[in-house]
Parts: C-alpha cells; structure tokens; sequence
C-alpha cells in the first residue's frame, strides 16, 4: 500500500526533492568568509590582549553548527504551522523584548538589547524580526485579499510598530529600522496601495532618515539625537569610526592587500570590526574584487529569497519569504553603506557575516523557512 | 499569488534592491579604486608615528680647544595631547603622580599655545631613568605620552664668558615667521643671544626621525625606520678661556677695590656698580676676551622661568646682568677720545707736531659774550707743551681749541656741510655698527654728534633738547670725548687695534672657524682688516710713542707703577668721562706689545671714579697676565684724568 501510494505519488511532489541548493551554498559561503575575515579582524586585537586569537572563530563555528541544525529544523516542518503558531511566537517575542529592559536584561555599553544565559549573549530584538514577519504574513494572508484598505495597513503597522518600539527604546535603531523595512516589505507583496504606502512609508522615511541625513535638524540636533538614540554613539566617536572604515576599505584597492596584510585591520583601527564593520576586512584584505564577490553572493541570496516569495504556493508563504528578504536585503544595504560612509552607524550586523550567535541563527532559522516554503510549494 | 499587480510590485521591490547594489558598488568603486592613492596613503600614516630626535647642538670651544659649553642628554616627557584624546585628563591626572607636578601645573603645560594639537608637549625635563622607564612600561595608562632623550647645555666653565656665549631659548613667534628659520617648529631651542645666537644655523644640526608602527591605541609596535640626527658643528671661538678669566677676574677685583674708594666730587664711595673689559689682537680683530659686568649664569636658561623670576635675576635689580656692555654699553668716552681728535687736527694741518701748546686751567671760546668757561682737570698751570704731552698728560686745554677751530675753519656750514672731524672719528669707525659677529649690536651704536643729528634730535624733542643749533661748544666738548659724544668698549678697542695697526683696522670677532664634531674643519671665519685710517704711518708712530709715555710719565704713570717696561711696551690712554648725576665713568685703553704679540686692552668702569683710579689699575693687571708677568695688588692712586 505505501509502496503503491508512493508510487503513485509524482516524485516531484517529494519535498526534499525541491531543496533549493543555490540558496543553502550562498549561505553557507556567507558564513564561511564570515569565519574567515573574524579571524583576521579578531588576531591581532586578542593577541595584543594576550587572548587566544581563535576565541571568536571557535564560537562562531559553533553557532554555524548549530545554525545547521536549525536551518534543518526549520526546513523541516510544515511552514504552514507557523502561520497558527505565529500570534504565539509574536507574544512571545515582545514578552522578551518587555523583559530584557527589567533587570534580567544585560546592559552593555549604554543598550539593554541582551540576556546572558550560559556565558552566550542572546538578543530577543533578533527574534523579534522573525516573529514580526511570521506575524505579519499570518494577519495579511487572513485578510484574503490583495488589496488592503488604509485600515488594514494601518492595522499591519500597528502590528509592527509595537516591537518596533521597544526595540528602538533598548535603544536599538538599526533593528527598528529593519522592522519597518520588514513591514513595508511584506505590504507591497500583500497589496496595499500605492497611496497608503506612500502614506506610511513617506512618512517613516522623511521622519527617520530626513531628520539623520538631510539636514533638515541642525547638526548638533542631530548629534543630540543619536546620541540620545544610541549612547555609546558618541559625535567624534562615529566620524573616526566612518573615517577608519572608508580608510580601511579604499587602501584594499582593486585587490585588497592579502589575507592577515590589512594595516587597518591588524593594527586595530577600525572599531568593531569584528561584527558591525566586518565588511571593512573583505574590503581592506580582498579590495574592489572580494568586495564585489560578497555583494554578489548577497544578490543571489536575496534573488532566492525572493524567487521563493513570487514561486511560493500560498500567500502567507510568499509574505514570510518577502519579509525575509527584505530583512537580508535591508540589513545588507545598511551594514555595507555604513562602512562605506554612505549610511548613518547603526549597530546592524551584515547577516551571515558578522561574528554573533543571535544574528547568525536567526538568520539560519531564516534560510529554513526559505526552503521550507520552497520545498513545499507543490504540496 | 503572481497576479499583475502583485508582480508589478514586487517588480518595484526588485528595483529598490538593484538600486542599492548600485549604490553600493558605485560607493566601493570610488573608494577603492578612484580614491585608492588617497586613502592608502592614510592607512600608512595612521599606522606610523615618527618620533623627532633632536640632534646635539654644536660645541662651542675656546681657541685651545677647551669646552666652553657641550651638551649632556636629558630625559624629557613630552604629551600628545591629539593621541591622549578623551583621556588626556586621566593622562595628565596619573602622569602627575608619577612626576610630581600638580596636574592643574601639568594641564598649564600641555596647553601652551605655541604647540600645534598634534606635536608633543614637553612637560617635565630632566626626568630621571625610573620614570622613563615606567611611563614605557605603563604606555597602555599613557597613551600620548613619550619620554624622548634631548640634549641639554652645558658650561664647564660656569659663567665664564657668559655674553659672549650667550643662552638657548624657545624660538620666538617672529622667528618662526622668518624664512631663515624655516624648517624650525614651535618649541625648538635657539641661540637668544650671543654666538649661540649668531651661529644658530651652523650650531643647530638635523633633526633625526624615529619611525614606528603603532596601533589605534597608539601602543608602539616597533621601529621600522630610523634617521640619525646630524650633530651640528662645533664653533671655535678666538676667545682664550684663560684670558677670559684673566679679564673676569681683574674686571671683578678692579670694582671690588673700586668700591673702598672715597670719590672726592661726589663725597661718597665708588659706585663701580658695572664694567666691562675687551682684550683684542689688533692684527687680526680677534677678541681674545670680553667681559662684562655684572654677568649672569648660562645654565640658569637650561629650564623654563616665569616673567617674574626672569625679572627678579636679570632686571633693574640687578644691574640688568644680560647686557653686554662691552658691545652694547655706550658711554662717552673722554679723554680716551684724545689720540682719534688729535690724528684728524693733525690729518686736517690744524696742529703741527712741531709747535709747542699753552695748556691753562681754564680756556673759553673767544667770541662767547658769556665767556663760558672750560677747565682742564688740574687747576694747576701746565704751560707749553708738544701735542705728546698734551696726550700723555691729558691736557684738555690744548684741546679744547683745537676743538674750536673746526668751527672757525669750517663753518658756517655749507650744504652738505663740510664735517671734517665728525668724517674722520667716523673713519675711526665711532658712531657705526662694528659688524662683530655677535648679536645685540645697537645699529645706532655709539655715536658721532654733527649738525644734523643735533638738529634733528631738537625736532623731535624740543624739550628735552632746547638747542637745535651746533655752537663752538659742542665742538669744544667733542675734542675731549664729551658733550654728546658715545663710544662703546669695542669700538674704542677697534680704534685703539687700527692704531696700534698701522692703521689697518680690523673687524673685531669673537669667532675662529667651525668644525664637525670630529675635529674637521667646515671653514674659517677669516679676519677682515680692509678698512684704512686715513693718517699717516708718521702721525700714528708720534700718537703711539706718546701714548706710551701715559703709563710711564703720564696720567697712568702711577698706576703702571714698577710696571716692567722693558719687558713690555705699553701705551696708553686714561678717560675720565662725565656722565650727568653719576659719579665719573672710568676708561682706560692700553696697547701692549711683547714676546711677538700684539694687544689691545680697554676697560671701562660705570662710576669708576678717574681713569688712572679704577681702569688703568685693571687693564695692567690684565696686561700683566697676558705676558706672564707677577700679578700687581690693586693700590690707591691719585686721582689723575
């Protein structure tokens, strides 16, 4: 019977014959370089505090582990529970979000965004960015329509304006930031209308990136403002963080100046290089070419993530992959502008890359979702 | 779900992604490729620091080799205040306790204004090893903060020709601003005054220049590169450490003794509160010694002074000791004067050598209605006398007509007004700059009164100066070295040289040659004796045997007293000269020639009483030393011109 009932059944219909191998390769890449330019950012610094240079390599190789197994486990349930269990998941997420500003929360550097469970930092504000995604498609794929009324935009946003909100206040801006790139992402996939975005999106945009980058507050205003929005984010502080990484990035060249040979790297003057400026080693180490290479693989994964959203069978499946990619693509183009001077310092970390155990698994809960919806978009 | 619309936008979604990958490979395109040059360029400079080794500043010798000043290294720390950033105050805060300075003392001195934000600030010098070594050790506690070795001055022979020599300051903003200092930065040392000063360029020597890698944090990683600083050369000075002190000391007994002297026209003691002594080779213009009175400790410029302290040691108080006032002094010069006037009444056929000259207590010009009267110095009646004695007796009656008659020959003046005399003292090289090479040289130094000068001086000041009009009388007072008449100690010395020269007058110098450090000579600094006085061998002979009767029958006679004659020649000339509310300034000027060398010896005593009391007394004492000779105990003499 099962034999015949197997027989029966199309083989293209099996899920795991519909794996999508350009997808899992490209992550993988990403994590890989990642492991790579964390050892050459971390060595000389860990050496020069005569630590054991291969301390961030190792947790890191870890957390790829156990990103594996999660990337599997994701995959391997049917996506279509997550749309049941997703009001669950997004309380979830906020509980965490409430509680990590209590004292269980860890303050580091002037941000509540961490718990310390077992000697790992875990970030709940990681988290949220799944849970707002799941969600947010569990809500627009109810609604069985592709064209949403301002109320239910307004709805939508309402939906994920309050994670945002907390994140923003650990304070957290570059998280809030790609919360709302999360919801305008899944908005314009699930139809709402031009004018409503415009509505919601001019208005978001104008007030966050106008008041930071236009000038249309005063300079000092806006040095207050980021401060008071990120306190370790000091005026002077950020100039020579932007001047050092653009430094370390243009000495690379056209050919970066070899693995480990990196002045700016090894001699530690970019900060943070190690997670949010890790774009600054392929920069300085592999130049113009490696630079190009990591975009390019960025490409390809958010092209996967968003071939899954349009091949996707159901509606929530297509918004849970147009989230995802949205989140790839809106932590990618900020991360890399940020080194490059084109963006404001936030503290994002490019997924896959920077060295960080919360990132790096939600960004494999991510990619199992991916395929998950990818597997099963005959089923 | 790929309805139209939906796949319209996504299609938009698709575009905003592409947008941003443009933006950003454009973004790294700039960056990495048309910028490259640039930005490479400060990814090396961010990791390398180079460190200035000041280079050791020349030695400057005496003209037997002997070490007048030499350098010894000092410890210095020094703050980058740029590289100690955010934590300057917590730098300057630890850095105190280890130094010992209070860090509002040490926040004075990291925010002196003559620093750029980015060069190091010396705060403390003379640190001792230990605290080198610790600052070194703890560079993770002071970031910025760098001990550097540097040479400091020093005088192994203390004092010892102080104002020639001269002391190292910081440069001065209009030095910095100077295009002959280009190459120097705020905080440099230089030559402030004396040779240090004149041979700043050839002293100085090349900065050196450590280059190490370091991180952000600044910490030193390690030499990668290294260029020696180049010692400057040495200077050899035309100066005798032995004569210098010879003069020093005679110049200091000579005030010392002057002081237990009653002045009989002033009722009180000696002043002899400053003096000065140039001992000269009139061959060559080479000063072998000059010394001044009250002088001042070099070493005393080796660390930083307040304004006040600076006042307190070297200002009224004190005699304003930085003056040098054998170059810079200027005094009338009295009768030392005589033998230059005397040369020019001879040069113009005034005087003949031939005739004998009434020499009265009194003389007056003979168409004054007031019949003012001039005195000599005796009231005694000396009678007829030749010209020579007219010198070595100092006979101002004798001259004050000779004076006179440049009035009643030459003027009224024409225009340009014919100054014969004022033209020949001026050949005599008075009322001009030396040229010495030594700084401070007033380029009004001394000076030669004439009509104009008279007149113009009445312009500016009527007050001060009610007379505009050159009379009879001022050049009366001129043939005796008064009136308005101001010589310093070395351009008297020059003209005594010219004479004692055949009348070839030489610059005088303090300079013989430099060399490296090593000994090699880089060149001579060779004498420059093209000038002429514009007198006969036949004049200057008869003024030189005349002189030489001053210390044997003269006015100086009992000052020379027992003094070997056979063995050296010496001529001479006392000056008692006039200085309005002061006691008497007391000259006195000596050619000597012995043992095949030639001197010229002036002294000059600032209230000295006569010239034969204080001066005469210090230049035989000198000339004394000069030859070898027992030195004379200073002992009172009558008081004679």
């Amino acid at each position: 019977m099962d034999l015949v009932a197997s027989r029966a059944l199309p083989t293209e219909r099996r899920p795991l014959r519909h794996l999508d191998p350009l997808l899992l390769i490209v992550a993988f890449a990403l994590a890989v370089i990642g492991v790579v330019m964390i050892y050459s950012a971390g060595r000389a610094s860990l050496t020069a505090q005569h630590l054991d240079p291969n301390v961030f390599v190792r947790k890191q190789t870890f957390f790829l582990v156990v990103g594996a197994a999660l990337v599997a486990l994701a995959a391997g349930f049917d996506y279509r529970f997550l749309k049941v269990y997703a009001g669950m998941v997004y309380v979830v997420s906020l509980v965490l979000l409430v509680l990590v500003r209590t004292p269980l929360g860890a303050n580091i550097r002037g941000s509540q965004r961490w718990f310390q469970i077992l000697g790992f930092q875990f970030a709940p504000s990681e988290l949220a960015k799944l849970a707002l995604i799941a969600m947010l498609a569990a809500f627009l794929s109810e609604l069985r329509t592709t064209d949403l009324s301002l109320q239910e935009v307004f709805r939508a946003t309402a939906i994920a304006a309050v994670p945002g909100l907390l994140v923003f206040l650990q304070p957290d801006l570059g998280t809030s930031i790609v919360l709302a790139a999360i919801l305008v992402g899944v908005l314009v996939v699930a139809g709402a209308r031009a004018r409503h975005l415009a509505i919601l999106a001019l208005t978001a945009l104008v007030l966050m990136f106008g008041a930071f980058q236009l000038g249309v507050v005063k300079d000092y205003q806006v040095a207050r403002l980021r401060s008071w929005l990120d306190p370790t984010n000091d005026p002077q502080r950020t100039d020579y963080n932007k001047q050092q990484a653009e430094i370390a990035i243009g000495s690379g060249g056209m050919l970066g100046r070899g693995y480990l040979n990196g002045t700016q790297t090894n001699l530690d003057f970019v900060p943070e290089q190690h997670t949010d400026f890790i774009f600054t080693v392929v920069g300085e180490e592999f130049g113009f070419v490696g630079a190009m290479f990591v975009l390019l693989l960025f490409a390809l994964l958010i092209w996967r993530a968003y071939r899954i959203a349009v091949l996707s069978k159901d509606p929530f499946g297509a918004y849970v992959a147009a989230g995802i990619a949205a989140m790839f693509a809106i932590q990618m183009f900020v991360n890399v502008g940020m080194t490059l001077g084109i963006m404001p310092i936030t503290g994002i970390p490019l997924p896959f890359v920077s060295y960080g155990g919360s990132s790096l698994l939600t960004n494999c809960v991510a990619v199992g979702l991916l395929l998950n919806i990818h597997m099963r978009r005959f089923t | 779900m790929t309805e139209g619309r939906i796949g319209l936008r996504l299609k938009i979604l698709a575009l905003l992604v592409a947008f941003m990958f443009a933006a950003l490979t454009t973004r790294l395109w700039f960056l990495q490729v048309l910028a490259y040059e640039q930005n490479r360029a400060s990814a090396n400079s961010n990791a390398v620091r180079t460190v200035e080794v000041p280079a050791p500043r020349g030695r400057i010798l005496d003209d037997q080799g002997n070490i007048l000043v030499g350098n010894r290294m000092s410890l210095v720390v020094t703050v980058n205040r740029q590289e100690a950033g955010g934590q300057l105050e917590q730098v300057l805060f630890d850095l105190s306790k280890v130094l010992g300075v209070r860090p509002s003392e040490l926040a004075a001195r990291v925010d002196s204004t003559l620093y750029y934000v980015y060069q190091p600030v010396p705060v403390a010098t003379g640190v001792s090893k230990r605290v080198a070594f610790y600052i070194e050790e703890h560079q993770d506690r002071f970031p910025g903060v760098v001990v550097v070795p540097e040479p400091v001055r020093t005088y192994p022979a203390g004092d010892l020709a102080a104002h020639v020599l001269g002391y190292l300051g910081q440069i001065s903003e209009e030095k910095l601003n100077d295009p002959s200092f280009s190459g120097y930065e705020a905080g440099d040392l230089v030559g402030v005054s004396g040779v240090e000063a004149e041979y700043e360029h050839e002293l100085r020597g090349t900065k050196g220049v450590l280059k190490y890698r370091v991180n952000s944090a600044g910490q030193n990683l390690g030499l990668i590169g290294h260029l020696a600083p180049q010692p400057g050369d040495d200077l050899v000075l035309t100066l005798d450490q032995q004569t210098q002190q010879l003069a020093e000391e005679s110049l200091k007994l000579g005030l010392e003794y002057a002081h237990g002297i009653l002045d009989s026209s002033s009722g009180k003691y000696l002043a002899a509160n400053a003096g000065a002594v140039v001992v000269m080779d009139p061959t060559t213009g080479a000063i072998e010694a000059m010394a001044s009175s009250p002088t001042f400790d070099p070493s005393l410029f080796t660390r930083s002074m307040s304004t006040n302290e600076f006042e307190r040691r070297f200002g009224a108080a004190t005699g304003f000791p930085l003056l040098n006032r054998a170059l810079q002094g200027q005094y009338p010069p009295g009768s030392t004067y005589k033998p230059f006037v005397l040369l020019s009444a001879l040069h113009r056929n005034l005087v003949t050598t031939a005739q004998g000259y009434e020499c009265p207590p009194s003389w007056s010009v003979p168409e004054d209605p007031q019949h003012r009267v001039f005195s000599n110095w005796t009231t005694a009646n000396l009678g007829i006398m030749s010209l020579a004695q007219a010198l070595w007796d100092s006979c101002d009656t004798v001259f004050y007509p000779i004076g006179y008659d440049y009035w009643r020959i030459y003027y009224p003046p024409t225009d340009p007004p014919k100054e014969p005399l004022q033209h020949d003292l001026r050949a005599d090289g008075f009322g001009q700059v030396t040229r010495v090479d030594l700084p401070g040289e007033s380029p009004y130094s001394g000076r030669v009164p004439d009509a104009a000068w008279k007149a113009q001086v009445h312009a500016d000041n009527p007050k001060a100066f009610p007379d505009g009009d050159w009379f009879p009388g001022d050049f009366v007072n001129m043939s005796i070295g008064q009136g308005d008449t101001l010589v310093t100690p070395l351009q008297l010395a020059q003209g005594y040289s010219a004479i004692m020269n055949d009348g070839s007058m030489c610059v005088p110098h303090v300079g013989l040659r430099i060399q490296t450090s090593g000994g090699k000579i880089v060149r001579n600094i060779t004498p420059r004796c093209k000038r002429r006085l514009p007198y006969t061998a036949a004049q200057l002979d008869y003024v030189r045997q005349a002189l030489s009767q001053v210390p044997v029958q003269g006015t100086a006679s009992y000052a020379f007293r027992g003094f070997p004659f056979s063995q050296v020649w010496v001529a001479g000339k006392t000056g008692t000269a006039q200085v309005f509310g002061k006691q008497d300034y007391s000259w006195f000027a000596a050619m000597t020639r012995a043992q095949g060398k030639e001197y010229v010896v002036v002294a000059l005593v600032e209230q000295g009483g006569h010239g034969s009391t204080t001066a005469a007394p210090i230049v035989r004492r000198v000339i004394e030393g000069l030859y070898g000779l027992p030195t004379t105990q200073f002992t009172t003499v009558g008081g004679t011109d």
